[in-house]
C-alpha cells in the first residue's frame, strides 16, 4: 500500500533570504516537490522613473550577499545603452572586485550554509543544533572541519577586504560603475591585494577543497541524489578580454550530452505558475514587467520561470566548471558542492593573472552623457550563476528595468508544459530516509546555494493567515 | 589624502569604542559579574546584507559574538536546525528575557503576506507577524541597518510591498542602527553596552550617540578640498565629492574615521561621493546618488 504524505520545510535556513519546500513523497519517495521563495519587494518598479546613473548602487540592494553582481550586470546594461567600451584595464580592475564577491561567498557557502548538514558544530549554542542526526564523519574529522568552520571567518572577512581595497566597502560597493571602477591600481593597493589572495588561496587548497572531498567520502550517496536535468547554461565571466583572451568560461550551454554556444534572444520568462499577470505567459526580457497578482488559481509563487530554448537550465558554478570542461564527474548534489570549492581556488588563479596585468595610476572614469533614450542589456555570470539586467532610458531617466538572477533560474516555477524547475526536478525522485527528518531535501536544496533576496518574488501557497496566537 | 588624523584622541577614542566595549563586556561574562544574553536575529523584507556585514566583523568579530557574549539563539541565514524545528527555538524564546535584532523592512501588503519567514505550528508567519509577536516581548529590540529603522530601500517609491520602519509597528523604543548595511561595530558595540548597562544615550532618532554623533562632513580627510574649493567633476578624482552629489554634509555616521572591511577603505576614500545610506529617507530624499554638477544649471 502506498503512505502519500505531504512534507512542507518552512524556512530552509542557511540560505539568502526566505524559501520553502513543499514535497508529495509516497513511500519515502519524493514524487512532487514545489519550491516557494517568500519575499515581494519589486525592484523593477521601484528603479522606474530614477537616474539611469543611480542604477549601479541601487540595484546592488537586491542583494547583501551578492551585491556585487548587480553593480557589475547594471553597469554592462548601462555601458550597452550609453555606448561605451569599457577599458581592458578597467574591466581588470571590476573583475578583481567580482571575483573577491565569488570568494567570499564560495567560503561562506560551504563553511557555514553547507558544513552544518555534514557536520556535527559544537554543543553549548541554540544556533547549531539540529534535528537530524545523520552525521558520519568520525570525531576527529568531524572536528576538524568545526574548527574550519570557525578559522573560515577569517578568510571570507578578507575576500570583502580585499573587494574594499577597490571598491571602498562591501557589501554594498562603490567602486564598480560605468567604465569599470573608481579606483586605480596604486603599488600599496596591489600588493595588499596579492598577499591577501595568496593567503585565502592557501586556506582554500590547504582546508576548504580537502574538506569538501572528506564530506564527500563518508556521503557517497549524495551523488546519486539531485541530479535534476543535467541542463547547464552560462552567460560566461572573466572570458574574451583584447589580449589574455579567455580565464574562465565563455557564454555556454549544455544539453543532452552537448555544449552549445549561447544566444541571448533564446531567453525567455513565463508566469503561468507565479503570481503575476499580464498579457501575454511567457514573454522577451525587454517586453515586459507584469504586475503582481495574487488572485490566480494556478499560481504557487512570486519567482518566475525563466527558459532558454523554452525548457529549464540549471545555472552556477557547477554549470561553469563543466562547461569549461574542468569538472566533468558528474551532476548532482555533492558534485555542485565540490564544483564550488574548485571554482574558488580557480578564481584566486583569475584573481593573480589580472592584478599581474595592471598598469598603475590608470583613472578609467569620464563624465557620462545620458542619453534621452535608450535601451541596453548586461549579461554575466557571477556567484550563483547567470544574471542579466536588461533597461530602457527614456527622457533621460529609467522607463524600464528587467532583472533575472541566477536563483530565479534554478528556483523557477512550471510553465504551461508543467515542467519542475531546476531545483524541483533535482528534488523529485530522492529517497528519503527517514521521512520524520528530511535531512536530504535541504541538503539538496542548499548544493544550488540558493538566493531569494535576489529571486525577490516569491509567496507561498496554503492558508492565508491574517494572525497567529501566540501561547503566552 | 584618505586617513583621519589618529593622533586626535577623539578620533582615535572612537574608532576603539566597540572593540572596548565587546572585551569588556566578554570579560565581565568570564568573571560571571554579568549574564550572556539571549540574542535572536530576526530577517524581514531585505536583503540579508547586515547579518553579511556582522561576519565581516573584524575586532570585535563574529566568534567573539557567538562564542562569548550571547546565546544565538536563531538567525535565519546561519542556523543549523530548519523549517518547524527552526521556528520552534525563534518563538520558544518568548518568556526569556532576551534581545531582538532585526534586519530587514517590515513589508505589510496584503496583511504581510509579501514577505513570509516561516510556517508555525501549520501557519504561515509574515515577517508583521513575527515583529509583533516579538517586538513588544523584547527586552531590547535593536533595528540593524537602514530598513528595519526607517524602511529603507525596501520602502523606495512606490514601495511595492507596503514596507515600513520596525518602530512604525511597535509601541516601544526601538534603538536604530542605520546604514547599508551597518557596519559591525555598530551593531556589536551596542550590543555589548546593552550586556553591561543597558540602553546606550541616544539622540533624537533614537540613534547611539557613541556611533551617530559625527557629521561626515566635518570629519571628513577631503574636507581641506572642500575648503579650498577644490571638487571632483567626475568620479575617481581624489578631491572633495561636493559637486557630484555628496551627502557627506547631511549624514551623521562615523564612516571617516572607521571605515570598512577591516578599515581598509569607505566610499569617499574610492573616490565616489557618500549617498547617505545611513540617513532616514534612503534612498529617495537621497537621489539622485551621482549628478556631475550639483552647481550647474541644467
Amino acid at each position: 500500500m502506498t503512505e502519500t504524505k505531504r512534507i512542507i520545510l518552512n524556512p530552509v535556513t542557511r540560505i539568502s533570504g526566505f524559501l520553502g519546500i513543499d514535497a508529495t513523497i509516497d513511500n519515502n519517495l519524493v514524487t512532487d516537490a514545489r519550491t516557494e521563495g517568500l519575499l515581494f519587494r519589486g525592484f523593477e518598479k521601484m528603479l522606474e522613473g530614477r537616474s539611469p546613473l543611480d542604477a549601479v548602487y541601487f540595484t546592488q540592494r537586491i542583494c547583501g550577499i551578492c551585491s556585487t553582481a548587480h553593480s557589475i550586470a547594471s553597469s554592462l546594461a548601462l555601458e550597452s545603452a550609453l555606448g561605451i567600451k569599457v577599458s581592458q584595464q578597467g574591466r581588470y580592475l571590476r573583475d578583481v572586485i567580482h571575483a573577491c564577491e565569488f570568494l567570499q561567498n564560495h567560503i561562506r557557502h560551504f563553511y557555514q550554509y553547507t558544513s552544518p548538514d555534514f557536520v556535527r558544530l559544537p554543543k553549548g549554542n541554540t544556533l547549531f543544533e539540529t534535528d537530524h542526526n545523520d552525521f558520519r564523519l568520525p570525531a576527529g574529522k568531524n572536528d576538524l572541519i568545526v574548527q574550519h568552520f570557525f578559522d573560515s571567518l577569517e578568510y571570507s572577512r578578507s575576500a570583502h577586504e580585499m573587494l574594499a581595497i577597490l571598491g571602498g566597502k562591501a557589501p554594498h560597493n562603490h567602486g564598480v560603475f560605468i567604465g569599470g571602477v573608481t579606483s586605480q591600481a596604486t603599488i600599496e593597493n596591489i600588493s595588499s591585494l596579492k598577499m591577501l589572495v595568496q593567503n585565502i588561496r592557501e586556506f582554500i587548497i590547504s582546508k576548504m577543497i580537502p574538506d569538501a572531498y572528506t564530506i564527500a567520502d563518508y556521503y557517497k550517496d549524495y551523488f546519486e541524489n539531485g541530479q535534476g536535468y543535467g541542463n547547464l547554461l552560462s552567460f560566461g565571466c572573466f572570458d574574451r578580454y583584447e589580449k589574455l583572451g579567455t580565464l574562465y568560461v565563455d557564454p555556454l550551454v549544455y544539453s543532452g550530452g552537448s555544449i552549445m554556444a549561447f544566444h541571448p534572444n533564446e531567453i525567455t520568462e513565463n508566469i503561468y505558475s507565479s503570481w503575476y499577470a499580464d498579457k501575454k505567459v511567457a514573454y522577451m526580457p525587454l517586453e515586459t514587467v507584469p504586475e503582481p497578482d495574487m488572485s490566480k488559481s494556478e499560481g504557487y509563487s512570486w519567482v518566475k520561470a525563466p527558459r532558454y530554448g523554452g525548457i529549464p537550465y540549471e545555472v552556477g558554478p557547477l554549470a561553469r566548471m563543466w562547461l569549461c570542461g574542468e569538472y566533468r564527474n558528474g551532476i548532482s548534489t555533492m558534485d555542485r558542492t565540490l564544483a564550488r570549492v574548485l571554482e574558488a581556488k580557480k578564481l584566486t588563479d583569475i584573481i593573480l593573472t589580472l592584478l599581474d596585468n595592471l598598469i598603475f595610476g590608470i583613472d578609467v572614469q569620464r563624465e557620462y552623457d545620458i542619453p534621452q533614450s535608450a535601451y541596453g542589456i548586461g549579461l554575466t555570470d557571477t556567484t550563483r550563476g547567470a544574471l542579466g539586467h536588461w533597461l530602457k532610458i527614456e527622457n533621460g531617466l529609467i522607463s524600464f528595468y528587467q532583472i533575472i538572477t541566477p536563483s530565479v533560474w534554478n528556483l523557477s516555477t512550471r510553465g504551461q508544459d508543467n515542467l519542475p524547475g531546476p531545483c524541483e526536478k533535482a528534488l523529485i525522485g530522492t529517497t528519503l530516509k527517514d521521512t520524520d527528518n528530511p535531512v536530504e531535501l535541504g541538503r539538496i536544496i542548499r548544493s544550488f546555494d540558493p538566493c531569494v533576496s535576489c529571486a525577490t518574488h516569491v509567496y507561498s501557497k496554503g492558508n492565508l493567515v491574517k494572525s497567529i496566537n501566540v501561547v503566552p | 589624502m584618505n586617513e583621519p588624523n589618529l593622533n586626535c584622541t577623539n578620533s582615535k577614542m572612537r574608532l576603539e569604542t566597540a572593540s572596548v566595549l565587546v572585551h569588556k563586556a566578554i570579560n565581565a561574562i568570564g568573571q560571571n559579574k554579568i549574564k550572556k544574553g539571549n540574542l535572536i536575529w530576526l530577517e524581514l523584507t531585505g536583503c540579508s546584507g547586515n547579518i553579511i556585514s556582522l561576519l565581516d566583523g573584524a575586532d570585535p568579530n563574529f566568534k567573539n559574538l557567538a562564542t562569548q557574549m550571547v546565546n544565538f539563539i536563531y538567525d535565519n541565514s546561519l542556523m543549523a536546525a530548519e523549517g518547524e524545528s527552526a521556528m520552534e527555538k525563534l518563538f520558544g524564546v518568548i518568556g526569556n528575557d532576551f534581545i531582538l535584532a532585526v534586519e530587514g523592512a517590515v513589508s505589510t501588503k496584503n496583511d504581510g503576506l509579501y514577505n513570509i519567514i516561516g510556517r508555525w505550528r501549520g501557519q504561515a508567519v509574515t515577517a508583521f507577524d513575527a515583529i509583533k509577536m516579538l517586538g513588544e516581548k523584547a527586552s531590547y529590540v535593536v533595528a540593524v541597518g537602514t530598513c528595519a529603522s526607517d524602511g529603507g530601500i525596501s520602502a523606495a517609491r512606490p514601495n511595492p510591498a507596503a514596507c515600513v520602519g520596525t518602530q512604525n509597528l511597535l509601541g516601544r523604543k526601538v534603538i536604530k542602527l542605520p546604514g547599508c548595511p551597518c557596519h559591525p561595530d555598530w551593531f556589536l558595540g551596542t550590543l555589548a553596552y546593552i550586556l553591561m548597562f543597558g540602553e546606550p544615550a541616544l539622540d533624537d532618532r533614537n540613534r547611539p550617540i557613541m556611533f551617530y554623533s559625527t557629521l561626515i562632513h566635518d570629519m571628513c580627510p577631503r574636507r581641506p578640498y572642500f575648503d579650498q574649493g577644490i571638487f571632483a567633476s567626475q568620479l575617481g578624482e581624489e578631491t572633495c565629492m561636493f559637486k557630484l552629489g555628496c551627502r557627506g554634509p547631511v549624514t551623521r555616521v562615523d564612516c571617516p574615521i572607521r571605515k570598512w572591511n577591516n578599515r581598509v577603505n569607505w566610499p569617499i576614500g574610492d573616490n565616489s561621493p557618500c549617498i547617505g545610506c545611513a540617513m532616514f529617507g534612503f534612498p529617495d530624499r537621497m537621489e539622485p546618488f551621482i549628478s556631475y554638477d550639483t552647481t550647474r544649471k541644467e
